[in-house]
């Protein structure tokens, strides 16, 4: 009950961070045909979780420990600000739009940049904690 | 005020089901399920709501909170930095190539399948008039 009350929680939090941020980076962010805004969220996201991961569990034997903390920040918060749905719609629309060059760089920004920026918060908060 | 509890909800929805996911099919196996079908079901809800004009609330919280939080990409960062130091690259580079074309095509298939149904529901609303 305890895991099911964690994910719910995170869950719920992180989707209504992720519509806020977005909503605030259209704001402040000049209106370019690339998806800024998710693409944004999505690296935040992914930094975030890295960091969670590396200060407490360590980079090398990650994802072993269910707790509730982890699944609300881990499983919940991260899983859901962080969303792929919304990037396989984006990416669908420039291929519609026939904007090809845009779409290599949005696909390759989105997860290489996903990945990368989840090893340096692995790295910065396995860092700090030592 | 409607529409961020109809994302909170969705996303409480989406998270829970993305966790028994999980509980059932190994880590990466689980991911690859989510973020192909969330994102086909983001593809049927985009094309059809573009046809039928619903409430803010209702399509934010199915798209933005359910459809949100059901996929993750950090998730897929992580999955791909535990798959590099448990296996090997190229089962990296197999799991992102299978996410990310099946994520887009399941996109398109699900936009084309959305768009069939609102024109359905259109069809059948002028018949009945």
């Amino acid at each position: 009950m305890m895991s099911i009350i964690s994910v719910v929680l995170g869950g719920s939090l992180g989707a209504v961070t992720r519509y806020l941020l977005g909503i605030y980076i259209n704001q402040h962010v000049k209106k370019t045909s690339m998806p800024v805004a998710m693409l944004l969220v999505n690296l935040i996201g992914a930094f975030g979780l890295g960091l969670f991961i590396g200060s407490f569990y360590g980079i090398t034997n990650a994802g072993e420990n269910a707790d509730a903390f982890y699944l609300f920040l881990a499983v919940g918060f991260f899983g859901a600000f962080t969303t792929f749905s919304t990037f396989s719609i984006e990416a669908m629309g420039l291929w519609k739009e026939k904007q090809y060059k845009l779409f290599s760089i949005y696909l390759l920004l989105s997860i290489l940049g996903s990945i990368l920026c989840f090893i340096s918060g692995a790295y910065l908060g396995a860092f700090f904690i030592n | 005020m409607k529409n961020i509890i109809a994302i909170a909800v969705g996303g409480a929805i989406g998270a829970l089901a993305r966790f028994s996911i999980n509980m059932q099919a190994e880590s990466p196996v689980g991911t690859i399920i989510e973020n192909i079908s969330g994102s086909f079901l983001l593809g049927i809800l985009t094309a059809y709501f573009l046809i039928r004009l619903t409430k803010e609330w209702l399509r934010l919280g199915l798209g933005v909170g359910l459809c949100g939080g059901f996929t993750t990409m950090s998730t897929l960062a992580f999955d791909s930095v535990f798959l590099f130091q448990m296996e090997s690259f190229f089962v990296v580079l197999l799991y992102l190539l299978i996410t990310i074309f099946g994520g887009i095509i399941f996109a398109f298939l699900g936009f084309f399948l959305g768009n069939k149904l609102a024109e359905i529901q259109i069809n059948k609303a002028e018949g009945t008039e």
